[in-house]
């Protein structure tokens, strides 16, 4: 599937993704689709827009995705809404999923999700009989400990209804960052060379090892979730972290449990941070090398799609900066392995010849074509890459057939109790991109949106509390605390708080939590408890902010001249 | 007949990329070189979101506005299809704001000049559809998902043609039931 199909989707199963705060762009398809017949059910615990605009909108509880899912998967089965022929002629281990969903009747998960059983059965008929049936899923999904096996029982559907290898059809993840995509295809993941090609795999590193010359490890590396623990609590002296080269990335913002973050980033030997623009985890590094942003750069985006698009240089940067490309080749170099690349088009060529799935997509076929998405392994002009991976129900197994993988569903790791009686997810706002990098610095953005930011809280929870509109409150996990601005809202549920990570003052990951996913190695950003204080003396709590904004920007060395709007 | 922009709620996506555009129409683009501070952010619409509803709300250029009648400055006034103030005339007294029953205009800091009391000058603000600015209502043009329209007598007098058809064809059904 590719993303301009969204909005030709007889149906589109919208879950835990909010299109309009995280990629407006992508929102625009979902608000043609509702525009053009297309039926939406959006399972979110929030209204979002797109909820909004749905048919039906599953408002679950946090932390009951696959319970969710499972029944959804369990009405469509005992209803006789399955594809029996999809299943028998392109699945396997249906029958083993079956006794996993047998009991996640409607009425079963209906105290786990908070939705009314008939909601869940008409939601399931609605995405079982209206064809095609196209599911996107987001953060809401993939921020749990329990994601990968989320993401598995969405698939689940799509397959038990036949859902898949055609136009508008399939299962598409909406990734969190822009290039996402682009980094796993390049290999930045612990396990992987460039195009998916496993470390551990002999064959695979000596072909990597004859084209860069060089030994090559045999095993895989270290999660970057795992960094922090990695250099405080690592007993063995060989797998302690000493170094720790950052770019593009900001954990001492973005990462769970900031005290933690801060106190790995303080211990660890040397920190190099690679940015183009200070950030918090700039105040930790011990060099920082200044890089060019995007439009000073040229190279290869993946979209969530798998379409290769390339990515044009505006201007020229000016002053001391150079782009990240550069920059690694000069640190190679340097550390006695030279790179010698004229331009971003020979890397890419390297990298393509080295990467069977990728092979065909030269840089005239994505110029020509405007993107091409991969597999493509041929360099002819004929070969366009591949728009639907799974086409005809083809499936890249090695018996060409898809596997059922069900799983019981688990409620999160923390749970709210007497000292933190609500629940905490982080999520986005549309105007600031990631962790303000980039949009804190731009400057209509900044007078839309500003530090502390806002805690979204459900009207009810703030009458109880005497909060009001736009008051300072102190928002506290067993972690640490932050303080931010109240937002009462009735577009989220009581009992439940949300709060965007981008902000210095308002940082919601000093509360969250370190747990993850056990395959996926992502932390469960979307629940934690916390609790929510008033704070009394409101001019004390502005004057704080003030200064605390002020602090930040001095150390690094931000002009204040003017002083900050808090 | 005086024109007026109208949001679909059904298309926005809340994302005020409208208000901004807005900003850079009236101040210019000179916004982008000075210091961030320096200039003042006066959107002359405003994101509206309530449990199910997102939508801009803006002046609605009324062909008899209360706030040009409650203006004891003359400072607004009916120009090419739009009522606009004149901040020069105005005096800052708020009698528009309340008059307004939209709640499409609020005070504003008019940036470099000053009033009585040597404190930044502070006017009166409401969407003037871009009047004098090339292009047309910058929201309409910027809108993402192109939820808002500049309703103009033309468009109104189509739509009204529409509706009047679509209800004879009902009156029509409600009597042949049959068919």
């Amino acid at each position: 599937m590719g993303i301009p199909e969204i909005e030709d989707a007889g149906c589109l199963l919208c879950f835990g993704y909010n299109g309009a705060d995280s990629h407006p762009i992508v929102a625009r398809r979902i608000v043609r689709g509702k525009q053009k017949g297309m039926k939406i059910i959006c399972a979110d615990p929030r209204v979002t827009e797109t909820a909004r605009i749905s048919d039906i909108h599953l408002q679950l509880k946090g932390g009951s995705n696959l319970a969710l899912v499972n029944a959804m998967a369990n009405v469509i089965w005992n209803e006789g809404l399955a594809d029996t022929r999809f299943i028998e002629e392109h699945t396997k281990g249906f029958d083993e999923f079956l006794k996993v969903i047998e009991k996640y009747t409607p009425e079963y998960a209906e105290p786990i999700t908070h939705i009314p059983a008939d909601e869940i059965r008409r939601a399931a008929r609605m995405y079982a009989t209206t064809k095609p049936a196209m599911i996107l899923y987001g953060m809401g999904v993939c921020q749990f400990t329990q994601a990968v096996d989320v993401v598995k029982g969405l698939a689940n559907l799509a397959l038990m209804t036949g859902n898949f290898g055609g136009p508008s059809m399939g299962i598409g993840p909406v990734r969190g960052q822009n290039n996402v995509q682009g980094a796993c295809d390049m290999g930045a993941l612990p396990n992987s060379y460039p195009g998916y090609q496993n470390v551990t795999v002999p064959e695979i590193r000596e072909k990597f090892e004859k084209a860069w010359g060089v030994p090559l490890s045999d095993q895989v590396g270290c999660p970057i979730t795992h960094v922090p623990h990695r250099i405080l609590h690592e007993k063995d002296e060989k797998k302690r972290i000493h170094a720790y080269y950052i770019f593009g990335e900001d954990p001492a913002q973005s990462d769970p449990d900031l005290a933690e973050v801060r106190e790995a980033l303080d211990k660890c030997d040397f920190v190099v941070m690679q940015d183009i623009y200070m950030n918090k985890t700039g105040l930790y590094a011990d060099v920082i090398l200044p890089a060019t942003a995007w439009g000073e750069n040229e190279g290869i985006y993946t979209c969530a799609d798998r379409g290769f698009q390339r990515v044009r240089k505006l201007i020229e940067p000016e002053g001391d900066m150079r782009p990240d490309w550069k920059i690694i080749a000069d640190i190679s170099t340097a550390m006695g392995y030279p790179m010698n690349y004229r331009n971003t088009e020979e890397i890419w060529n390297e990298m393509i010849d080295l990467c069977p799935s990728f092979t065909g997509a030269t840089y005239e076929k994505i110029e020509k074509y405007g993107g091409v998405q991969w597999p493509c392994r041929d360099k002819s002009m004929e070969d366009r890459g591949t728009p639907y991976l799974h086409k005809d129900g083809i499936f890249a197994t090695k018996d060409h057939k898809a596997l059922f993988y069900g799983t019981d569903w688990h409620p999160p790791v923390e749970l709210e109790n007497d000292q933190y009686p609500m629940t905490l997810s982080t999520v986005r706002e549309v105007g600031h991109y990631s962790v303000r990098t980039m949009t804190g610095n731009c400057r209509t953005l900044r007078n839309l949106e500003d530090e502390p930011g806002w805690v979204q809280m459900n009207t009810q929870d703030c009458e109880k509390m005497r909060l009001k509109k736009g008051e300072l409150v102190k928002i506290l996990s067993k972690r640490g605390y932050c303080i931010t601005r109240c937002l009462p809202t009735d577009r989220v549920k009581p009992g439940a708080t949300y709060m965007t990570y981008q902000w210095w003052i308002g940082a919601c990951n000093e509360l969250t939590t370190a747990k993850l996913d056990p395959i996926s190695n992502t932390p469960e950003y979307k629940y934690c408890a916390c609790r929510v204080e008033k704070i009394q003396d409101q001019e004390w709590a502005e004057r704080h902010v003030r200064e605390l904004y002020d602090d930040i920007r001095a150390q690094m060395g931000i002009d204040t001249g003017k002083g900050a709007e808090a | 007949m005086n024109y007026f922009v109208k949001g679909n709620p059904d298309l926005c996506i809340g994302c005020r990329t409208c208000m901004i555009g807005c900003v850079v129409a009236h101040e210019g683009k000179h916004i982008f070189e000075v210091d961030p501070d320096s200039y003042s952010f006066n959107p002359k619409l405003h994101m509206v979101k309530t449990a199910r509803l997102s939508v801009p709300v803006q002046c609605k250029h009324c062909e008899n506005p209360a706030c040009m009648a409650v203006c004891p400055a003359g400072a607004i006034s009916q120009k090419d299809h739009c009522i606009v103030i004149d901040t020069d005339k105005c005096m800052g007294c708020k009698s528009c704001m309340d008059a307004c029953p939209f709640g499409a205009i609020n005070m504003t800091v008019q940036t470099g000049k000053f009033q009585a009391d040597g404190s930044e000058k502070k006017v009166a603000n409401k969407c003037d559809l871009c009047y004098g600015l090339p292009g047309g209502p910058a929201c309409v043009r910027v809108c993402p998902t192109e939820a808002l329209t500049l309703v103009t007598e033309e468009k109104l007098g189509e739509a009204m043609e529409h509706k009047r058809m679509e209800a004879a064809r009902n009156t029509y059904r409600e009597t042949h039931p049959q068919e």
